[in-house]
């Protein structure tokens, strides 16, 4: 089923004016309406149209690869579950779909032209199945001679093609499509009624259309009303500025994960901070043992990036350490974008090489140190950090719940300890020391909380204090600061990671690495000091687990955060996509163009077997005959068959003498050639011979 | 497990039958619009970032109208098929129907659609080739040979009427393909009227049940020196009547292997320059034995079908020479049918072949003892296998060893080909030939 002439003109025109391409619409129209005038076509194979096909089609997926890879929008199918997000994720993956799908006329125009300007204007059914293909191969002859005409279906393509654009509110598309639609069915309709009840159907029908498509746009606006994003409450653990929830308390092993969270490089080999700081906290509640951020410190303000785009400075100095940093976002922000805290060394003063454009939609800082990061789901940059000041507020002694707060029924356990330490220096420093000394020496390290050591009144940080002496960071991190407070050092809880574990020239922390300390005010520089009590034994108990089980859950890791750089454009692999398939695509063009030259000239080889090959009468003498004839007025176009050629030299007067000797030749030769039992020595002989007569009466003619 | 098969079946006997809805109620610019509906309702969700939801409404407004139109035609119509008497598979069949309007007023432009009978078996059949393929083909296989449309039976266009004047008939001429062998039953022929906008088809239907025997498809064969000489048959004095050798000279024909050096008539093969012999009325004659193997449990077998096919071959061939030929094969029973000189004619013994059923519940035995109750009369076998196993092999090794000349015709699939020992020294011997679905007509040609 032929299209009308020009209907695909209109078609790719209406296209190219939807798309903002009028006029390589109009150029295609013409190419493919120019078949009409020009009547020059290829004698195209199945095999060439195999190849056309195959090549659109990569045409297509690079194309894919390629939008995919620049689009900023990101998308995936993660996003396709978080509230907001279901939003954004849908116009941002339609990115990469829509401009596949309108750029869909342009992908398989080749195949089209292919077909127009080809002998036999169809395709063959195998060239767009690769099943089919196959099948062929197999030997599956059923499926030769079947072929189709692509014109209607590259129609509907083109028409279809032509919608993808924003909905503008504007019925240009509905109108275009309108007449388009006519214009095609006008060819095909029934017969049997007349114009007028056909254009009463057709009138009928785009009044249909067009209130159903108001409809549509209507239900749409209503559907937009209903909030979708509950859902992302369901959904993204992660580090909460406000607060942190302890495990102290609970009973039973507190189990964590080996999955690597985050992966360091650092500049200079071997100088990598001790630990990533997340976020700290100032006061703690003993009734659910949380510590909150507390007040109006919790409270963020914007950093803004620098005009490279790619800095950002949270404090005006320039250090000399840096560090590669790459974490994920966990969270979600309230529209639905990656949200999460940046584990940063203590002392960061700057953010680099941490792009604006594909990274970062937002960065925010409390005076609790903590670094807000909204943008993409994995953050790769460099932190540059020092020993001296913090983005930390001093501390605050004035309000009622201050960094030397300690909770009233907590009071009577620190300074049985406070006494039990025996302190007799008077600064901070020695204090310090001795506090680390006695957790040292009269603590252990455990992750199991029994039911037996929970059988008082007292609170967990008490009974840890005075009873048990042993447990995780949390304790150890709670019971510091509330000690410190008590001795008068302004002190506040962290939670971060701990760095301990190398991997190739880099270090990797693991979700078990996890990790609460304190920070202590440090009067003399006036900053805020890392302060770890817990015992050093803590990294190794984490990490008992099998090597092999490590290894798999490091592989996994790697392999998630390969994936994920790749998703996030945090890898110059997607960059190269488009120059990966250039290759395979000139390639394919080549092979479309020239194979079919390289085939009509054969090889040397080849001739050579060709000549080798002998077929039965080949060395027949009426060939001499034949070229005897046709090297004078009777040439012998190829493939006319030689009974046909000889009755029409036989036509001529001075050959009608030698009529009955020519055919009982020709006879023999047919004998010679193709009877399977070919000729006897005699009759060869005879036919030499008789050859050899009639040539010699032609020469004396 | 056969409770798994059921939502299949269903399945199956849900999406064939809206398939064979479609194809026949929606025209073709129909069905490109029912297609395009689909498509541009999938594109079309993200009604924020694309416009196709309009050609979605557009194209559900051109079906519902369409729709809406085929409950207005209510044109009476009665018809008569023409059918001849035999088809054969694989070779379009033309016939005819007679349209007759039955109304006041003018009808044209109208199509007929003839309807057959519900190809769809039943779940019983339909797991037995369900299980026999899942079988063969190994799983995730999308390239590996399937049978597509097993059940179908022929393929059939529509044809247009010419227009029939008010109580007046035309004579429409339709061609069908039929796939398979066997009856093919007719339902019914429907008229059918498109709508206004060509895209939609309302019936009228008109029942006229009606059968065909569809013949099994044949390969030309070359004139094939058939193995074996002639032997007296015992018992055989109702057909030495016509065909046996007495002392009355009855015909001259072609030398065959094995006959006796003194019925040479030395005179034709002085004038024909090949050796002739004289034919005698006697109870002496060749007789062949086609054995047909039809011992699967595939009830649509594509190795059956192929093996009826070459048996099918030989009978036409082999009854237009000087010979018997007996068919032997199994199927609820042992079957025995006698063809030629007389007796029978070739297009009985393929309406006999076109109705051959495989033969599942019981084993190959059942046919050695068939043929070798019938050893005793026939001058060589045609043996058309369907695999070449130990109790094929062993069975032709028996008739060798009885000194019966056999020719063995084994199908396999394409690429398969054949394995066992014993096969080597058949082959050598040239008595076996391996035929390849596919390559079956080049194999059969090389016959000599």
């Amino acid at each position: 089923m032929k299209t009308p002439p020009c209907l695909l003109f209109a078609t790719l025109l209406f296209w190219g004016w939807q798309s903002g391409m009028l006029l390589v619409g109009a150029l295609a129209g013409l190419v493919l309406e120019a078949a009409w005038v020009f009547k020059w076509r290829w004698d195209l194979e199945d095999v060439d149209f195999n190849r056309i096909w195959s090549f659109c089609f990569l045409v297509l997926v690079a194309l894919s690869g390629y939008i995919f890879s620049t689009n900023d929008e990101g998308g995936g199918l993660s996003g396709m579950v978080h509230g907001r997000t279901v939003h954004n994720a849908t116009i941002s993956s339609t990115v990469t779909y829509t401009t596949v799908m309108r750029s869909l006329p342009l992908i398989f125009f080749p195949f089209i032209v292919a077909q127009i300007y080809n002998v036999r204007s169809s395709v063959p059914l195998t060239a767009v199945s690769l099943v089919l293909r196959w099948r062929r191969r197999r030997g599956e002859r059923s499926l030769a001679g079947h072929y189709l005409d692509v014109s209607y279906p590259y129609f509907i393509v083109c028409v279809f093609a032509a919608g993808i654009h924003p909905n503008q509110a504007t019925h240009t598309y509905f109108w275009g499509q309108c007449v388009l639609i006519l214009w095609a069915l006008w060819m095909l309709r029934a017969r049997r009624f007349g114009l007028k009840h056909w254009a009463i159907a057709f009138a009928a029908v785009v009044a249909l259309g067009f209130l159903g498509q108001f409809g549509i746009s209507q239900a749409e606006r209503m559907v937009q009303n209903f909030n979708a994003q509950w859902m992302a409450r369901l959904f993204g653990p992660k580090t909460d500025a406000a607060q942190s929830v302890t495990a102290i308390g609970q009973i039973g092993r507190l189990k964590l994960s080996p999955r690597i969270v985050i992966r360091l490089e650092p500049r200079k080999v071997g100088v990598v901070p001790g630990y990533l700081r997340e976020a700290s906290y100032r006061t703690y509640s003993s009734r659910n043992q949380t510590w909150f951020a507390g007040g109006s410190l919790n409270d963020f303000s914007s950093v803004h990036q620098e005009p490279d785009n790619i800095t950002w400075v949270l404090l005006p100095r320039a250090d000399a350490d840096a560090v590669s940093i790459a974490c994920y976002l966990n969270g979600r922000s309230q529209d639905g974008d990656h949200e999460g805290v940046l584990p940063l060394p203590t002392g960061c003063s700057r953010l680099e090489n941490l792009p604006a454009e594909t990274s970062v939609i937002a960065l925010q800082t409390n005076k609790m140190g903590t670094v807000l990061a909204t943008g993409s789901g994995l953050m790769i940059f460099d932190a540059r950090y020092g020993r001296s000041a913090t983005i930390d507020s001093p501390p605050d002694i004035t309000s009622t719940n201050n960094d030397l707060t300690v909770i009233t029924n907590e009071i009577p356990a620190l300074n049985q300890v406070i006494a039990e330490m025996n302190l007799t220096a008077t600064n901070d420093a020695e204090n310090l020391f001795a506090v680390e000394r006695f957790f040292a020496s009269k603590f252990s390290y455990s992750t199991w909380q029994g039911p037996a050591k929970r059988a008082t009144n007292a609170s967990p940080v008490t009974r840890f204090l005075l009873n048990s002496r042993s447990g995780h960071c949390e304790y150890f991190a709670t019971a510091t600061v509330l000690l410190l407070r008590q001795l008068g050092i302004p002190a506040r809880y962290a939670v971060g990671y701990s760095v301990h574990e190398t991997s190739g020239s880099g270090y990797v922390v693991r979700e078990r690495d996890a990790h609460a300390w304190c920070l202590a005010w440090n009067r003399a520089t006036r900053t805020w000091d890392d302060f770890d009590t817990t015992p050093g034994s803590w990294m190794a108990i984490e990490g008992r687990q099998s090597a092999f089980a490590d290894w798999l859950s490091d592989a996994r890791s790697w392999i998630g955060f390969q994936i994920a750089k790749l998703r996030w454009r945090q890898a110059h692999l997607r960059q190269y996509i488009l120059w990966t398939l250039s290759p395979v695509l000139a390639v394919l063009v080549y092979y479309i163009i020239f194979q079919r030259r390289t085939k009509a000239r054969p090889s040397k080889s080849n001739a050579a077997m060709e000549a080798a090959v002998i077929w039965p009468g080949h060395d027949s003498a009426f060939y001499r005959l034949e070229k005897r004839l046709a090297a004078g007025e009777l040439p012998r176009p190829p493939g006319e068959p030689l009974a046909d050629w000889l009755e029409r030299a036989l036509a001529e007067p001075a050959l009608a003498s030698l009529r009955r000797p020519l055919q009982e030749l020709l006879q023999l030769h047919y004998r010679y050639r193709f009877d399977p039992n070919g000729l006897n020595d005699r009759e060869q002989e005879i036919l030499v011979q008789k050859v050899d007569g009639v040539l010699a009466t032609l020469s004396q003619k | 497990m056969t409770f798994l098969y059921k939502p299949i079946y269903w399945s199956y006997r849900n999406s064939s039958g809206l398939w064979h809805w479609a194809t026949r109620r929606f025209t073709l610019p129909g069905l490109c619009v029912a297609g395009g509906w689909l498509v541009a309702g999938a594109v079309g969700v993200d009604i924020e970032n694309t416009v196709t939801y309009q050609s979605f409404a557009l194209l559900f407004a051109f079906l519902v109208f369409s729709f809406s139109c085929s409950f207005f035609f209510s044109a009476k119509f009665s018809a008569t098929r023409l059918l001849p008497r035999f088809g054969t598979a694989g070779q379009p069949l033309p016939y005819q129907v007679v349209v007759k309007n039955l109304t006041a007023q003018t009808q044209a432009g109208l199509t007929l659609l003839d309807d057959l009978a519900d190809p769809r078996p039943p779940f019983d059949e339909w797991l037995a080739f369900q299980l026999a393929e899942s079988r063969r083909i190994r799983p995730f296989r999308v390239s590996q040979r399937r049978e597509r449309n097993p059940f179908r039976r022929a393929t059939l266009k529509p044809a247009e009427i010419p227009p029939l004047p008010a109580k007046g008939e035309g004579t429409v001429s339709l061609e069908l393909v039929p796939l398979r062998r066997g009856i093919l039953k007719f339902a019914g022929v429907t008229v059918a009227r498109p709508d206004p906008l060509g895209l939609f088809r309302s019936f009228r239907k008109v029942p006229a049940p009606q059968t065909v025997l569809i013949l099994p498809k044949r390969y030309p064969l070359p004139p094939i020196a058939l193995p074996g000489q002639m032997k007296y048959q015992e018992g055989g004095v109702a057909l030495a009547a016509n065909v046996g050798r007495s002392e009355e000279f009855v015909a001259l024909r072609d030398y065959r292997h094995g006959d006796p050096l003194r019925h040479i008539h030395w005179r034709s093969w002085a004038k024909t320059g090949k050796p002739i012999v004289k034919e005698f009325e006697d109870e002496f004659f060749v007789r062949h034995a086609l054995v047909l193997d039809t011992f699967t449990d595939e009830p649509h077998s594509e190795l059956l079908e192929e093996a009826v096919s070459v048996a099918a071959s030989f009978a036409c061939t082999v009854l237009t020479q000087e010979s018997l030929l007996d068919l032997l094969f199994v199927g609820n029973q042992s079957y025995c049918f006698t063809a030629g000189r007389g007796l029978g004619q070739a297009d009985q013994m393929l309406e006999i072949l076109a109705s051959v059923q495989n033969c599942a519940d019981k084993k190959f035995d059942a046919l050695e003892h068939l043929v070798l109750r019938h050893l005793s009369v026939v001058s060589g076998c045609i043996c058309v296998l369907q695999r070449w196993d130990d109790a094929r092999r062993k069975f032709v090794d028996k008739l060798k060893s009885l000194g019966v000349p056999v020719m063995v015709l084994v199908i396999v699939r394409p690429g398969e080909g054949i394995a066992g020992a014993g096969g080597t020294l058949v082959k050598a011997e040239g008595t076996l030939h391996v035929l390849e679905i596919g390559k079956i007509g080049e194999e059969l040609s090389k016959l000599k």
